[in-house]
């Protein structure tokens, strides 16, 4: 007896993945929150999270107390779980509840394109109860082999924006409107660049599949060495679409309060946190595929083998692949952390500026200049690199030129203690008494700033 | 599709990549997708549904006020906003648009052969993209679009 057609090899091994991946990622993101906690802390010079463990107040589970304060993500998940499911007045009572929903969807949908594992060729399967044989073949280990892989996941990132504008309109808060509206304004703007410099990528690799992406990288070397400030403009976008500092105008809390979800409590608030960690680990795995050559483990070395061999030896390989990928995807995610922490947030008129007025001219510039390499046939490493770190420096040639946006400067106050009026003796000298540094400088102002 | 560029000579020789035979357009490839989004309802959901059952309820008039630093809240918070968000959103669709017919263009570009003609109108039609790109955006610029203050 035959099989029904859709049940395929590929149709089992990218249900399993799929199943598995969901969960890796879920268990990612919680313990991505424990990792950011972590790393703010010793940034900031703290410990951070290091009490809970998994005793469970049980005398008897006393030697898993502590833990370095791994039982967090455990702890919070359940806290969240306990927590009023609160709804201000004046909400829009569907549309507060389908916000969280809107957001974390598409979040855990997004990965399934990515071939975590490679190729991995398997054997006949034999179903023995309902004796079914379903041929093997080459498989890929991903949650879907489809040939549109990288237009799914740019769409799908893209349904994000809804749970944003949903969760900011609905709230009736006027900072959450203000976020939403920060926040949906943001977004759109940075996928413009984040197609365009995904756009010069595919134009080395000639096709949407992540397969053959990452096929195109064994052979040629990463395309984070032919093509550095795609890769720069791509992961720029990819923090400004997470959300991410610098640029997390639309949660700032300085100004904003929480932003988006600032009336948002319990399992909902957990939801929109959960999507945003979520984001980071699918556009990490995005940026690993495109640009950091997906499992490969040492560019322009062939180290691996392309297709993993049937049986044990093969999984394992299988098992290496998927380890080497998601090693990068936690250092990209790391990378992200530690820049959230180091950096200031942009203004949100600046964000916007940088997104209109320097991102998506030199990622168009980026296009044309790929286009008219590849047409001249000099699509290989050098010429590639060269015309980058040209372009890099004609952009850096050509800034001082371009016209300087005056609005949202400091004004200058003539005569204040920082523009002194020229011809004027400044003395400064520590006021405080006990102030080590005794000596004071003494001076008469010769020109303005 | 493939099966088509090859045989119609789009692409001569193609990828010479020792890559597994894709049989990827049939809908059954898309099966695991909806199995994910499923599981990512269901999750969304549960949660929601769990932490309504589990948390306590307590209703009160002040706690029911949306937050506005601690003052009363002042009239309603859907009021008209600032024009610019919607001059970004209409750009927006122009750009990303326009990006999304160039993906065709960009895969199938670096497999035609690039000492016929035909090379040479793909190219120019990248041109004739940025150029109209181009010539919107200094409009745009001109106009003030880009400005945020």
């Amino acid at each position: 007896m035959n099989p029904p057609a859709f049940l395929t090899a590929q149709f089992i091994v990218s249900t399993i993945t799929a199943i598995i991946m969901v969960h890796v990622v879920l268990i990612t993101v919680a313990y991505s929150i424990y990792l950011e906690r972590k790393i703010s802390a010793y940034i900031q010079d703290r410990v951070g999270p290091n009490r809970v463990g998994f005793d469970f107040g049980l005398p008897g589970l006393k030697f898993l107390r502590g833990a370095w304060g791994l039982g967090q993500p455990l702890a919070d998940g359940i806290k969240f779980l306990l927590k009023e499911d609160y709804q201000p007045r004046g909400a829009d009572k569907a549309l507060f509840t389908l916000a969280p929903m809107a957001i974390v969807i598409p979040a855990l949908i997004g990965f399934a394109i990515i071939p975590w594992g490679g190729t991995w060729v398997i054997g006949d399967i034999h179903l023995p109860l309902i004796n079914w044989t379903i041929p093997g073949g080459p498989v890929q280990v991903a949650g879907a082999a489809v040939n549109i892989g990288i237009i799914y996941i740019l769409a799908v990132a893209s349904l994000g924006i809804y749970g944003v504008v949903l969760g900011g309109w609905a709230s009736n808060n006027k900072y959450s409107f203000l976020g939403g509206l920060r926040a949906s304004a943001q977004m759109i703007s940075y996928e413009i660049p984040l197609g365009l410099s995904l756009l010069s990528v595919l134009l080395l690799t000639g096709s949407l599949i992540p397969t053959r992406i990452i096929g195109h990288q064994l052979t040629e070397g990463w395309l984070i060495f032919q093509q550095p400030l795609a890769a720069l403009i791509f992961f720029i976008c990819i923090l400004a679409e997470a959300n991410r500092a610098p640029f997390d105008n639309a949660e700032a809390e300085q100004e904003l309060v929480g932003g988006y979800h600032t009336e948002y409590s319990s399992m909902r608030f957990a939801l929109f946190f959960l999507a945003e960690y979520a984001h980071m680990v699918t556009s990490s795995a995005f940026f690993a595929l495109v640009f950091l050559g997906g499992w490969d483990l040492i560019p322009f070395v062939s180290t691996l083998p392309i297709e993993a061999a049937p049986g044990w030896g093969g999984f394992a390989l299988v098992l290496l692949k998927i380890f080497i990928y998601f090693s990068k995807v936690l250092l990209l995610i790391c990378f992200m952390m530690v820049i959230r922490w180091s950096i200031p947030r942009m203004r949100f008129d600046q964000v916007m500026q940088v997104a209109w007025q320097s991102v998506i001219p030199l990622s168009m510039a980026h296009v044309v200049m790929t286009a008219v390499l590849v047409y001249l046939d000099l699509d290989t490493l050098l010429p590639l690199l060269l015309a980058n770190i040209a372009l890099a420096a004609v952009m850096l040639a050509v800034l001082p030129l371009l016209p300087r946006a005056t609005a949202n400067q400091k004004v200058r106050l003539s005569g204040s203690r920082f523009h002194p009026p020229i011809g004027e003796r400044v003395i400064s000298r520590p006021t405080d008494p006990t102030a080590l540094d005794e000596h004071g400088v003494e001076a008469v102002v010769v020109a303005s700033r | 599709m493939h099966g088509c560029l090859t045989s119609c000579g789009v692409l001569p020789g193609a990828l010479n990549l020792p890559m597994p035979p894709l049989a990827a357009t049939e809908v059954g490839s898309y099966a695991p997708v909806l199995l994910l989004i499923i599981m990512a309802i269901t999750f969304a959901v549960a949660n929601v549904v769990l932490s309504r059952i589990f948390g306590p309820r307590r209703e009160g008039n002040i706690k029911a006020t949306t937050y506005e630093s601690g003052m009363d809240p002042v009239g309603t918070a859907r009021k008209r906003f600032n024009v610019r968000f919607y001059l970004i959103a209409m750009i927006f669709l122009v750009f990303d648009i326009e990006i999304i017919f160039l993906y065709p263009w960009a895969a199938t570009f670096p497999n035609i052969d690039h000492s016929t003609d035909q090379a040479m109108i793909w190219l120019a039609r990248i041109f004739f993209f940025m150029l109209t790109t181009v010539i919107a955006y200094i409009y745009g610029y001109r106009k003030g679009v880009f400005k945020f203050d």
